[in-house]
């Protein structure tokens, strides 16, 4: 039996996520069900048709996916006194990347968006540093490079 | 036509008047064509910018008593008496330019969006008098255009001697949306980071750097000719330091070089099974990344004084650093999740072709674009020395098997190091020295 997926969220997310979801169910209730308006029906492929029906395909998918993380997602706490020398799931980190310094928090899949500083728990750099302190030097490994990360410093909000 | 390069665009989006200035803009374009064609010689280092007479020692001389000499926009000319005087491209191309000129501002009159027609008019003007300065910064303070226009001499490629003279060019296109939003996003978070500097070392920051992917119509003059599928403007440090710069890539002519230029590389050198791995659609991507990453990079790192050190090699380390850099500032996209692991493999693997390819032109024995040369040939000698890729003694090069990208990686960052040193703090003996050792065409004729 496959093990259920689980999403893990801050706080932040998961409002977004559950405003995004009412939004969506919302326009689904304005669309005309699953068909397409009469104007669009014709015998031959019509554009305006495809792209409707191509629209309310990917609203369908959407709600069903949102519903799918609401129904398993993990909210991301704060880790106990002890243990927030280490990097768990929404750490902010400052760390030295190859020649550069660089400021990010670790968040699920979901919430990730690296260009707003958000990565991604399973991303190679992710997953290499949770667990990790501050001064640790820790290898990345990948099949295609390998680098190595410094953490200078390790805050949670 | 010589020195232009059209491509099938869809201008639908465009309204009615839109085309008609857009058809005005391409005339420019198109008539930017035969000034690069006075400027070309190849059978001089210096091209048509001096004398075929003078000696780079004549020329030096003469520059210190009239600095114009050496200016980027002038040509130098023996005079009556037989002295070396500078003419402005202006003066020289004051005809044609004026046709050019009044084109673009005839494109003006049509503009709705009235940023644009103020950028337009004073690109008309710059032509006419050689500063393209005011045009540069309105262009850079302006959100993207949804027609690209750009016509002046911002390239010195064509001059071998001083790598001082510009050669006119010129492009236009439409803005690709989608594509640039992406290549956007992937600006923000590769510079999300701070670059350490070299200690010692004293680098210009750039204050901002904006891209664009362009559906490109009509290339003209030396990006034509050599088809350049991107480009970064402005030239000159102190405008970058204040206004930033920007980058566009030339969707159509990189989707042409990818399938005329890389992509039989890709057959040819690589093993049949190796290259079953790949898409074509990944490998696509992959160019796009490493073409993206090599403005970026260009655009990121200007350390002063470099060019006055380093003379006529400045622009060997300048573009092969930021082809090095650029790939690592995708390794560090590939760890934080944002590119996955086979388009990085296409990125390095473009790496590779697209040596394949300068060693190409160097073994043709191009008459433009030496440092492209020099670079293959130096790529090559690293890529050989970590043992990335074997060659067979005497014969030819070994079907690619596997590539150990992780040995190709080291080998970049290796790279990219001694060039950032040479940039950063190196003298001109220094860069001679490393250009006489890594760049020689033997290994590349093995």
């Amino acid at each position: 039996m496959s093990e259920k997926r689980k999403f893990y969220l801050t706080k932040e997310g998961l409002q977004k996520i559950k405003e995004d979801y009412q939004k969506l169910l919302k326009s689904k209730k304005l669309k005309p069900k699953k068909e397409a308006p009469p104007f669009l029906h014709s015998e031959e492929i019509n554009a305006e048709f495809v792209s409707f029906r191509e629209d309310f395909e990917y609203l369908e998918s959407r709600i069903t996916e949102l519903e799918y993380i609401l129904k398993n997602f993990e909210l991301i706490k704060i880790p106990l006194e002890k243990e927030r020398n280490k990097v768990h799931l929404g750490a902010t980190l400052k760390v030295e990347l190859g020649d550069e310094i660089d400021e990010f928090t670790i968040v699920g899949t979901t919430e990730a968006d690296p260009a707003n500083k958000k990565i991604s728990n399973e991303s190679p750099i992710g997953r290499a540093l949770l667990g990790h302190k501050v001064g640790d030097t820790v290898a990345i490994k990948t099949e295609t490079v390998n680098h190595t990360c410094k953490i200078l410093r390790i805050k949670y909000k | 036509m010589e020195g232009i390069k059209k491509f099938k665009v869809d201008t639908r989006e465009l309204s009615q008047k839109e085309k008609v200035l857009l058809d005005k803009l391409i005339q420019a374009v198109e008539l930017i064509a035969p000034l690069y064609l006075k400027q070309k010689n190849p059978n001089y280092l210096g091209a048509n910018f001096y004398p075929a007479d003078a000696t780079k020692k004549e020329i030096e001389r003469e520059s210190k008593k009239n600095p114009a000499i050496l200016s980027s926009y002038t040509f130098v000319e023996r005079d009556r008496e037989g002295k070396l005087r500078a003419v402005p491209y202006h003066i020289k191309f004051e005809k044609e330019l004026k046709k050019i000129s009044s084109l673009i501002k005839e494109a003006a009159q049509l503009s709705s969006d009235k940023k644009f027609a103020k950028y337009l008019k004073t690109q008309a003007q710059a032509l006419l008098t050689d500063n393209y300065e005011k045009s540069d910064i309105l262009l850079l303070k302006s959100d993207a255009f949804k027609i690209n226009f750009i016509a002046g001499p911002f390239e010195w490629y064509l001059d071998e001697l001083f790598a001082k003279k510009y050669a006119y060019q010129a492009w236009i296109g439409i803005l690709n949306k989608e594509k640039t939003e992406e290549a956007r996003k992937l600006v923000t978070t590769a510079l999300s980071g701070q670059r350490k500097i070299l200690p010692g070392s004293k680098k210009i920051n750039v204050s901002k750097i904006k891209a664009r992917v362009d559906k490109t119509i009509v290339l003209s003059g030396l990006i034509a000719e050599l088809l350049i599928s991107s480009m970064n403007l402005p030239r000159g440090a102190k405008i970058i330091k204040k206004y930033g710069s920007e980058l566009t890539v030339f969707e159509p002519a990189l989707r042409l070089r990818f399938e005329r230029d890389y992509l039989p590389i890709f057959r040819k050198i690589f093993d049949k099974k190796f290259q079953k791995i790949y898409s074509l659609k990944t490998l696509y991507q992959g160019a796009f990344y490493y073409t993206l990453f090599d403005e970026i990079a260009h655009s990121l790192i200007y350390y002063k004084d470099a060019e006055k050190r380093l003379k006529n090699f400045f622009y060997v380390f300048d573009e092969f650093f930021a082809s090095t850099l650029g790939i690592k500032l995708l390794e560090n996209l590939f760890l934080k999740g944002v590119i996955s692991q086979k388009e990085l493999e296409s990125v390095l693997i473009f790496y590779i072709c697209r040596n394949f390819s300068l060693r190409q032109l160097a073994i043709k024995k191009s008459d433009i674009a030496f440092h492209y040369q020099v670079r293959a040939a130096i790529a090559f000698n690293f890529l050989l020395k970590e043992g990335v890729i074997k060659v067979k003694g005497g014969g030819k090069a070994k079907y690619i098997h596997s590539l150990n990208f992780t040995k190709l990686s080291i080998s970049i960052d290796q790279l990219s190091r001694i060039l950032e040193y040479y940039l950063a703090l190196g003298n001109y003996e220094e860069a001679k020295q490393f250009i006489k050792t890594y760049s020689s065409f033997d290994i590349c004729r093995k």
